[in-house]
């Protein structure tokens, strides 16, 4: 798509504060947890007085009533200039805001809203050991007691859950009859008694999830979302929050980060070995189809002609594209990889290839796995019949 | 936008999805009909003055029937003609706009050339060679348009697997150029190669792109339709994500290949790399087809291996993909170190 006046002279805007603003250093500034954290807010922060931080908020909030065109412009110009992504308060400004703003009360909403552009953090509590891509098998029992729910269980995978204030959590107030019915949605403070956190171990060395213990954990009942058992509708709202964005963001980010891979290649001196020219020019269709199709994507979600299944098909040339990525910086980065080097947090495209190779891996299983996209390619674009559900051990 | 839905219809209309591999004479004349030959010639040329859009959804369409119509070196024939300045310009664009049959033929071939300037040598790979008034060939003094009935040329069909199409050697003995169908000199040959090889390449991208999704249609009606373990084969898990993967690989290669479209500064190298993924995509998906397909794939009852067949020629046309990544790497490589590449814009 060509741009319009209005988004070239938004677009020459953001570029003129980047120009200023965008942080430079920000991978050696980010080598260890803290130091992330810090790099993170104080960029957050920023982008919220410039007005960038949530485009995609009512035009109420300042910086809000952006167009998705708009917010396209945005983050090309995001990417383009090699800033920070904005890891700390995606849960917040994406999940937790598109959750408030659609199902929340007025109250829940004039509550919660302006404190995330204040810096509060909110983590995800969805996932459990026992339900991941069948998220509806939830087991954390919460029990309504007078005017509070007693919640007793664990979550996982909850990005950042070490860092944040609030949490978006699913919990099981029935166990009669279909699964999805017996969900209810509770806001959580995370310094409720009974609240423990512990940070995942990854495998590259990075602390990007947590784990969330539930130990009779007293959540009154005003900050419930909805009606008791109907959970489950509320956490549609949260998680089709955010996909197109998010997904062109990070392709373009690829996408620039090509040029690590031709760093590579240039050191060990391999220009004219035509089989590393070969492997570099598929990666580099490869990246630029992906670029194409989450463009496409978004194109069609301004024009309204998205179809289902589309933002899977989106995920998965991407999550493909980035293991691609990586596995070939890995293999010309030869023994060297094999030598631990400091890691970057928060970041897919470090150059530190066997850390990038093992994070690589966040995009095919995190977010919906690839499995998981690929039953709803199958079942919801192609139209291809559901295996049946009765299953006799 | 409307054109190109309307063009798109009119396709569907002419060359219906269930008749696979309509015959070429009769289809012939349906695409001149239609005016497809001159949708890219200008309209002060007499054409329909329509850009790469237009040109590249008619393939895309012709590729879903297994065209077996030589309607892209036709078009790269004009093309060639248009840029040219020999004095029967007009005329030719007139004939070739109205169904005589000039290929483009885009790659060079190693020929003779004898000291009075007669030219002798084989260039294979020429479209259906029986049906052409001439050839446009790439000979040691640049692009020349050879008339078939000119002394020393002849064309030998040479039988290939594809079934939706027929290709020729162009034998020429002692073949001497008239000066006045001369379109290129050596020098200029590079520029009008450089120019015309991004429309063959997304020419050929539509069309594998359009016969990819009839694949890939066929096969997910083929697993909704046979059953075994008392259900549709479409059901299991195993296979259904293989249907997903070949729409998936379909859909990033069209992405690339329309923004390509639309991107008139896109380098013929850029253009290369789009043709290969949406070649290798078509070879992927015709590849599963026939193995999701079973046994029947294996037989001539069954349409599917023809699409497999032309995705195997495609992959080789105007360049093989090792070719064509190896370009890209190259270009990338430089791109990288100019900085280029990382304008995501």
């Amino acid at each position: 798509m060509t741009d319009t006046p209005d988004l070239d002279a938004l677009r020459s805007e953001v570029r003129a504060f980047l120009a200023a603003e965008a942080p430079t250093g920000w991978r050696d500034a980010s080598r260890t947890q803290d130091d992330f954290v810090r790099t993170q807010r104080g960029w957050f922060a920023k982008l919220v007085q410039a007005g960038y931080a949530v485009p995609h908020w009512p035009a109420t909030f300042p910086g809000g009533g952006r167009s998705l065109a708009e917010q396209k412009v945005i983050y090309e110009e995001l990417a383009g200039a090699d800033c920070p992504r904005l890891l700390l308060s995606f849960v917040s400004t994406y999940h937790a805001f598109a959750t408030l703003h659609e199902c929340a009360s007025v109250e829940q909403q004039q509550r919660y809203l302006p404190r995330i552009l204040e810096g509060e953090t909110w983590c995800q509590g969805f996932s459990e050991p026992g339900a991941g891509s069948d998220l509806a098998a939830i087991k954390t029992r919460a029990e309504r007691k007078g005017e509070v729910y007693v919640v007793n269980g664990q979550k996982v995978w909850s990005t950042m859950a070490q860092f944040a204030d609030k949490c978006l959590l699913l919990v099981r107030t029935s166990a009669d009859g279909p699964k999805q019915a017996g969900i209810t949605y509770l806001l959580m403070d995370m310094k409720t008694p009974g609240v423990s956190v512990r940070p995942i171990h990854q495998i590259q060395g990075d602390e990007e999830f947590a784990e969330i213990f539930l130990d009779n954990v007293e959540i009154p009942v005003s900050e419930r979302v909805g009606e008791e058992g109907k959970g489950w509708a509320v956490a549609q709202a949260t998680l089709a929050s955010e996909r197109g964005l998010t997904l062109m963001e990070l392709s373009y980010r690829m996408r620039g980060a090509l040029s690590r891979v031709a760093a590579l290649i240039r050191e060990n001196g391999r220009q004219d070995d035509r089989g590393c020219l070969r492997d570099f020019g598929e990666l580099v269709t490869q990246v630029d189809a992906v670029c194409a199709v989450a463009d496409q994507f978004l194109d069609n979600r301004i024009n309204g002609i998205e179809r289902i299944g589309d933002a899977s098909i989106v995920k998965n040339s991407y999550s493909r594209a980035l293991r691609a990525y990586a596995r070939l910086g890995l293999r010309l980065g030869g023994m060297a990889e094999q030598y631990i080097a400091p890691i970057t947090f928060g970041d897919l495209n470090t150059g530190n290839w066997m850390a990038d190779f093992m994070n690589s891996y966040a995009w095919t299983i995190a977010g919906g796995s690839e499995e998981v996209q690929r039953n709803i390619i199958a079942e919801r674009m192609l139209d291809m019949p559901r295996e049946p559900k009765a299953w006799v051990a | 936008m409307i054109e190109l839905n309307e063009l798109t219809d009119a396709a569907q209309k002419a060359f219906p999805a269930d008749a696979l591999s309509p015959g070429r004479d009769e289809s012939w004349r349906l695409v001149a009909e239609m005016g497809w030959l001159m949708v890219r010639l200008p309209e002060e040329d007499g054409g329909l003055g329509l850009g790469r859009e237009a040109s590249s959804a008619i393939h895309f369409e012709m590729g879903r029937v297994l065209s077996t119509t030589p309607l892209i070196p036709a078009q790269l024939g004009l093309l060639a003609v248009l840029a040219s300045a020999i004095p029967a310009r007009g005329e030719w664009l007139e004939r070739m706009a109205a169904g005589d049959y000039v290929p483009l033929h885009l790659l060079p071939t190693r020929l003779k050339t004898a000291a009075d300037g007669a030219i002798s040598g084989t260039v294979g790979g020429v479209f259906d060679g029986d049906m052409a008034v001439g050839v446009i060939a790439r000979l040691p003094c640049g692009y020349v348009l050879v008339p078939l009935d000119a002394p020393g040329v002849s064309v030998v069909e040479r039988p290939i697997w594809d079934t939706s199409r027929r290709l020729f050697d162009l034998v020429l003995e002692g073949f001497k150029p008239d000066p006045a169908l001369i379109l290129t000199d050596d020098a200029g040959a590079h520029a009008l190669h450089d120019a015309i090889s991004p429309e063959a390449h997304l020419a050929i991208a539509a069309d594998c792109l359009g016969a990819a999704n009839a694949a890939l249609e066929l096969t997910i009606e083929y697993m909704k339709m046979r059953r075994q373990f008392d259900r549709p084969i479409a059901m299991f898990q195993a296979l259904k994500h293989r249907a997903a993967d070949m729409k998936t690989r379909i859909a990033a290669a069209e992405a690339l290949l329309w923004s390509r479209v639309r991107d008139e500064t896109a380098t013929y190298v850029q253009c290369g790399a789009a043709k290969t993924l949406a070649a290798e995509a078509f070879a992927f998906v015709t590849e599963e087809a026939i193995q999701l397909h079973g046994g029947i794939g294996l037989t001539e009852e069954h349409p599917i291996h023809r699409f497999m067949k032309r995705a195997m020629l495609n992959l080789q046309l105007c360049g093989a993909p090792d070719w064509w990544n190896e370009q890209a790497g190259r270009a990338a490589l430089a791109a990288c170190s100019d900085g280029t590449l990382t304008d995501a814009g």
